[in-house]
């Protein structure tokens, strides 16, 4: 499906945004990209660093609503609460589950290295076996939970990992009344792209905000994949914060929309909460 | 058949009656639970929740199918159980870092084969013991602790469940709950567990976290009687009685000092270098009862008497886990102390022999294949002291496999599981589709079958194949 940019009030009105953005720092009003002229592009690898430079906070707080709606229209519906904090340059990342009954208590913990070299480690805790389990964080391009997130897309969050694509600027453009630049993405090599399940990403980045409005994203046969759009983006503390996502995955027909709430930047945290023994016992 | 004698209520029959009220009443009179972004709320307002499941199990012997009228002692029916099951659920976040938890469970089965007669009481301490309802069905409380945090301190008070392990459907070190065999090991480990009163601490200290336990609970393994459809019988287990010479088994002889035959343990934990490492140490008595044995010469004959006792143990042993790339690596391994074992020779005073045990299992997952999983594990135990005389090898082995995808966005889940124990070559294969049709409606369906030999673990239940049909509602 080839994203559609046209700038007319009804359809810019439900477009554009990133990846998994949720967050993004506030650009001045005298950034020199912003006050440069739209035919001077700046480079792909520039704007991603900038989109990576976003300051997210130390700590974030969250709750999540999760709406997985299937090609005939039925909907599921999980709410959860996820917690994030930076140990220096590492990132941990725990999701709590809290409805629905079946899931419910079910736990997820990353840990997200800044070495490109170091695997990330995850965990999942089953409140079914009452076990913590270890799961490897290789097969990157799953999707999380039944959702259309890739666990790589869940951990990073709105941010990329820019040692595993080339980046291209095409164009500037408009989504929604918003300056964006649009980036493509090409994984580094064939082995990359199999372990994120992406031939091709193309990004809309906003010029202003440093969030991805929109992306598309092609599997490693080049077909079309899925669409993510970042809406609602507000600035929190002075982070600029999406507060709702949407994927259409087009070649299962499957839409995941997630809506987030007590956004809440730079709150003390436990480092606790961020173990084992937190995710068995729960929230 | 149960009993039908009255007898007096005893204590615990109200206690149950009395917990049984207040779920009700909070069912009925508590407010909706809390939204997830009703965290202001939230310390306030019990948060009560319910689900039914139910499952219907199938004889596939042939020869039961073909008959339906057919009905041993045995459960030799086409249809082995159908179970109904009410668990209600409270949690009460009382104040910051403290939450109050309790479950029960109310269980009836249409066709009582599983425990077709009364629990003999001599496995359950009388504060633990299901409350039974006429012949069918039983109520339970299956937990209820507070959960607190002072300074560093989780405190957890209570009935609860305290797992240990990283192996899945193999026990080395996940023993510190006993369980109920009414199914054998069919029944998810999570329903067969029973959980214990227990007073539990976890403290972080340093880059470790220390979990510390002290349970004055003396309850044991639930193991079917004579005449369950999965009674167990084999001589692996059970001893044989010499031929010819007429056997009584005198009742089960339990620990009854609250703090003297009390269990304790801990487990310390700690991420190091990519590697998740405990250290685990349990002071218990083993929930397998040893079935002591004499030999009495009377004017009739001699005549074996059987005593069977519980006996303290030291289980000391740790797990790993770690990934490397598609690849995760998890094991535990334990040893435990006094093991006792049968041995065959009748002169030996009380035909039971002590030996160590050591017992390990190490397991990979692969998560390489789009939304699947598969693991295989392997097992080894086997005595450190092996006594002369046993009637069976001082060690067993067992590899498992499983395989498990997903499909729909996780709302279809295809399972196999396969035990096979390489000694005797009897096993058990597992086939199950779980589907959710809604977020509150899952369904699912699988199959059971035991093979191998019939004095084997596994084999002895040649004849239990089963269809189960079942399903779940948890609103």
């Amino acid at each position: 499906m080839k994203p559609n940019t046209n700038t007319s009030p009804i359809r810019t009105a439900i477009l554009f945004v990133p990846l998994l953005a949720l967050s993004a720092a506030a650009l001045s009003a005298s950034d020199p990209v912003i006050d440069s002229r739209p035919l001077d592009l700046p480079s792909g690898e520039s704007v991603v660093e900038r989109v990576n430079a976003r300051h997210d906070g130390v700590t974030l707080t969250r709750d999540l609503t999760m709406k997985l709606i299937d090609r005939r229209g039925k909907e599921r519906k999980r709410e959860t609460r996820g917690f994030r904090k930076y140990f220096g340059d590492e990132k941990r990342t725990a999701i709590f589950y809290l409805s629905p009954n079946n899931i419910r208590d079910t736990a997820f913990l990353t840990y997200d290295y800044a070495q490109a070299d170091r695997d990330d480690d995850q965990w999942l805790y089953l409140p079914a076996l009452r076990k913590v389990r270890r799961i490897s964080a290789s097969d990157r391009g799953d999707y999380f939970l039944g959702t259309d997130f890739t666990y790589e897309d869940i951990k990073k969050e709105s941010k990329i990992a820019a040692e595993d694509y080339r980046f291209r600027t095409l164009r500037a453009d408009s989504v929604d009344g918003h300056t964006v630049w649009v980036v493509e993405a090409t994984p580094i090599s064939e082995e990359v792209a199999k372990e994120l399940g992406y031939g091709r990403v193309v990004l809309w980045v906003d010029a202003k905000i440093w969030i991805s409005r929109l992306t598309e994203f092609w599997d490693t046969r080049g077909e079309p994949l899925k669409t993510t759009r970042s809406l609602e983006i507000r600035e929190i503390d002075g982070i600029w914060t999406s507060h709702r996502l949407e994927v259409d995955h087009h070649q299962t027909e499957h839409r995941t929309i997630f809506t987030f709430s007590e956004v809440q930047y730079d709150l003390e945290i436990d480092d606790n909460l961020f173990t084992e023994g937190s995710l068995r016992r729960g929230l | 058949m149960r009993s039908q004698i009255p007898r007096p209520i005893p204590t615990r029959v109200v206690t149950a009656w009395v917990l049984a009220s207040v779920f009700a009443w909070a069912t009925l009179a508590a407010p909706a639970a809390p939204s997830a972004t009703d965290s202001d709320a939230r310390p306030e307002r019990p948060e009560i929740r319910h689900s039914i499941s139910w499952h219907w199990a199938l004889s596939l012997d042939p020869a039961r199918a073909r008959d339906p009228e057919q009905d041993d002692a045995a459960g030799g029916s086409r249809y082995q159980s159908f179970e109904l099951s009410w668990n209600p659920e409270l949690d009460w976040q009382l104040g910051p870092g403290t939450r109050l938890h309790g479950s029960m469970r109310l269980r009836a089965d249409a066709f009582d084969r599983l425990v077709p007669g009364r629990i003999s009481g001599l496995e359950a301490a009388s504060i633990h013991q299901p409350l039974e309802l006429g012949d069918r069905t039983e109520l339970e409380l299956r937990e209820l602790y507070l959960e607190t945090q002072q300074g560093e301190i989780w405190w957890t008070l209570g009935k609860q469940q305290i797992v240990w392990g990283k192996a899945d459907g193999l026990k080395v070190l996940d023993v510190v709950n006993p369980q109920d065999f009414r199914e054998f090991i069919l029944e998810d480990f999570e329903s067969s567990r029973i959980p214990l009163w227990a007073v539990r601490a976890e403290v972080p200290i340093g880059p470790w976290a220390l979990e510390a336990f002290w349970i004055p609970d003396r309850t044991y393994h639930r193991l079917p009687e004579a005449g369950a459809l999965f009674e167990i019988t084999s001589p692996r287990l059970v001893p044989s009685p010499p031929p010819g010479i007429p056997v009584d088994v005198e009742p089960a002889r339990r620990p009854d000092g609250f703090f003297s035959d009390s269990d304790a343990g801990f487990r310390l934990s700690r991420f190091l270098a990519g590697w998740d490492l405990t250290f685990n140490y349990l002071y218990h008595y083993a929930d397998t009862p040893v079935p002591e044995r004499t030999l009495e010469h009377s004017e009739v004959g001699p005549k074996v008497i059987v005593s069977p006792t519980y006996q303290r143990t030291h289980l000391v042993g740790g797990t790993f886990a770690n990934t490397f790339g598609d690849l995760t690596l998890r094991g535990e391994v334990g040893y435990t102390t006094d093991r006792y074992v049968n041995v065959t020779d009748l002169a030996d005073p009380d035909g039971i022999e002590r030996s160590g045990e050591l017992a390990w299992v190490v397991g990979v997952d692969g998560y390489g294949f789009t939304d699947t999983v598969w693991s295989v594990q392997l097992f080894r135990n086997r005595l450190t002291d092996a006594p002369e005389g046993l009637p069976f090898e001082s060690g067993e082995t067992r590899l498992s496999g499983l395989l498990r995808r997903t499909f729909l966005n996780e709302r279809l889940t295809a399972e196999l599981l396969w035990l096979h124990d390489l000694d005797l070559d009897d096993g058990l294969a597992r086939a199950e589709v779980r589907f959710d049709w809604t977020d509150t409606l899952r369904l699912e369906v699988g199959i059971d079958v035991f093979y191998g030999d019939p004095d084997g673990i596994f084999g002895q239940f040649d004849s239990r194949d089963r269809l189960v049909i079942g399903g779940s509602w948890s609103p």
